[in-house]
């Protein structure tokens, strides 16, 4: 393996696995605060994707902006869909979030299909030209990808952190009895997790789209991917869902290349079945009954 | 025997008598006898899956050990030629001890986890059948699977027809029901809803609780590979895009819209959902939303399933009648 070959394989797996890792954190933090599975996770990122076709494609209006209003119309529709659906659902078995999510991939895919149609489609890039580094040509419009996405995840770390909001979040994803004695309302934690998480899957299919092009299907594959990474780091981890996203993403970019994606997949599956069998709940998680 | 389970029984007895006859009934309809042999695979893999949930888990590797028993049957049928009839228990077979070793490490994982590494487990298989393509023909699968003959006593029957396959298929979906339900009603269907109900209290009674998770899931995946070697010489044809997770979440959307708590359910949801799904066939897209709303709603407004309907009637027509009872 040459070493501009082993570089351009480096890129872009930090490329993929930063991506990965937001769609991810939004998937962690609905699945740590309210213990459910949001199985439609991935058909946020096919929305948000196309909220930003219609903007920036159809519309002409600026690309930057296109992602946050992308954001928050994806934010809206999440917390609406928490309330209507999941809200319903708290505290059951988690067979039934599992099966109306499932209900809502149905909905929102072949949705999807009637109204955007089957051709693929491509959200024009804003950045253009590229660098070389150690002989692997990098792009720009990936270098500011990966920048964009370092520094949405670093924002979330510090809402986590530091906000009110963000630490009311915490204290329900460890212990929501507690937590709720303590004043916090988890009923609005609840929305708001996920709204936002939603959301980063949203920002994550603007961003991929660009890179690379659209269709209404593409949301499953995404489900696939953040499930993969989020059980590799553990359910609720924002750390873990990074970690397992680099991780993934260094497994896709290398294997996909050298060998093919299909032994991407197994060995991705394979590593997390050892990792499980070894720490049953992931890297960073959390035990559950 | 109380009330309501001599009527189960009577429904049971109903429901099995229809659909012996129901090749009759229909005419010998090709179509309808297809959606007959569909409906008997889809209750064979709910009702094995139900089996693995009365302890607590839901496997998403379901179909992938239904897989594992199609590609068995299809390539010892393409290889050596052997019929369906031998196949069938050696796919089985090979499907449950590919199920008893994996489930040993597999049962390490709790709840979601389990969940996610089942699922794990079904992805491989399938990868697995795809990226070799020499000896599992790849994306493109295997063709020409022949379904098999009875030649003795005089008896020559070619299951080439329609008729004799869903005789065949309902032989050993009923086989398979009515296995699960005596394994259910049996001392070890008690433990394993006991095991259900607390994993911990279960252990501190003295239930081993490890050895009989890894026997239910086995047995569960023998019936699975079963239906799979049904499946693959019924259709004549196999890949692994089948066996993927949608395969194992429909059985799974089976067993929720049916109900959890009893065998009715399985066998409820996989035979109403299959009808609803063909009759909703010439509506293209809207199909899938359709069962999408179908699902949530089911969950939503119907929260123990399709089982509970007779009881919330009962209770129904009480209340009009003006009895508290």
């Amino acid at each position: 393996m040459a070493l501009d070959e082993f570089t351009q394989m480096t890129l872009t797996g930090i490329n993929l696995g930063l991506m990965y890792a937001l769609i991810a954190i939004g998937l962690t933090l609905i699945f740590g605060i309210m213990r459910i599975i949001q199985y439609a996770h991935g058909e946020f990122y096919m929305l948000g994707a196309y909220v930003l076709y219609y903007w920036s494609s159809v519309l002409k209006l600026p690309y930057w902006l296109g992602i946050l209003v992308s954001a928050g119309t994806i934010f809206v529709i999440g917390a609406v869909l928490q309330l209507v659906l999941f809200r319903p659902l708290h505290g059951k078995n988690i067979l039934y979030s599992l099966a109306v999510s499932m209900g809502l991939i149905f909905i929102i895919s072949s949705g999807g299909l009637l109204t955007f149609g089957t051709v693929v489609k491509g959200i024009p890039s804003v950045v253009t030209g590229g660098v070389s580094v150690l002989g692997a040509f990098y792009t720009y419009e990936r270098m500011v990808i990966s920048i964009f996405s370092a520094t949405l995840i670093l924002a979330l770390w510090f809402f986590l952190q530091r906000t009110t909001t963000g630490m009311a979040m915490r204290a329900v994803s460890e212990d929501p009895e507690v937590s709720s004695l303590q004043g916090i309302n988890t009923r609005r934690i609840h929305w708001i997790a996920f709204g936002l998480g939603s959301a980063l899957a949203a920002v994550a299919g603007c961003l991929m789209g660009t890179l690379l092009s659209i269709v209404p299907t593409m949301g499953f594959i995404a489900t696939v991917k953040a499930f993969m990474i989020v059980i590799l780091g553990g359910l609720g981890s924002v750390p873990g869902a990074l970690i397992g996203g680099l991780i993934i993403g260094f497994i896709d970019s290398f294997v996909t290349t050298l060998i093919s994606a299909d032994v991407a997949y197994i060995i991705g599956f394979v590593t997390i079945f050892v990792i499980l069998v070894f720490k049953p709940s992931g890297l960073f998680g959390q035990q559950w009954d | 025997m109380t009330e309501n389970t001599k009527m189960a029984t009577g429904v049971w007895v109903a429901a099995v008598a229809f659909a012996f006859l129901l090749p009759v009934i229909c005419g010998y309809d090709k179509y309808i006898l297809h959606v007959g042999i569909t409906i008997a695979f889809n209750i064979a893999l709910a009702t094995s899956m139900w089996l693995i949930w009365t302890l607590g888990f839901i496997s998403f590797a379901h179909a992938g050990f239904m897989g594992i028993g199609a590609y068995t049957s299809a390539l010892l049928f393409t290889s050596l030629g052997w019929s369906l009839w031998i196949n069938m228990w050696i796919a089985a077979a090979v499907a449950a001890l590919f199920a008893f070793v994996i489930s040993i490490p597999l049962m390490r994982t709790r709840a979601v986890y389990f969940f996610m590494a089942s699922w794990a487990v079904g992805e491989v298989i399938k990868r697995v059948f795809a990226y070799y393509r020499g000896i599992f023909g790849g994306w493109d699968g295997i063709f020409n699977i022949r379904p098999p003959k009875i030649d003795i006593f005089g008896l020559d029957i070619n299951f080439t027809s329609r008729v004799a396959y869903y005789y065949l298929a309902l032989v050993c979906c009923a086989l398979i029901v009515f296995a699960i339900h005596r394994i259910i009603r049996s001392r070890t269907g008690a433990i394993y809803w006991s095991i259900h109900e607390s994993e911990i209290l279960a252990q501190h009674v003295g239930i081993n609780v490890l050895k009989h998770k890894v026997i239910a899931f086995t047995t569960a995946c023998f019936f699975a590979g079963m239906t799979g070697a049904l499946y693959a010489h019924y259709h004549t044809y196999i890949n692994p895009k089948t066996f993927d997770i949608w395969q194992s979440e429909f059985s799974l959307v089976h067993i929720i819209v049916g109900g959890l708590s009893t065998l009715n359910g399985p066998v409820l949801g996989a035979t109403v959902l299959t009808i609803v799904d063909e009759l909703l066939r010439p509506a293209g897209w809207y199909r899938v939303i359709f069962f999408g709303v179908v699902i949530i709603l089911t969950v939503l407004f119907l929260p123990g399933g399709l089982e509970t309907v007779p009881a919330r009637v009962r209770a129904l027509v009480a209340r009009l009648r003006g009895r508290s009872d």
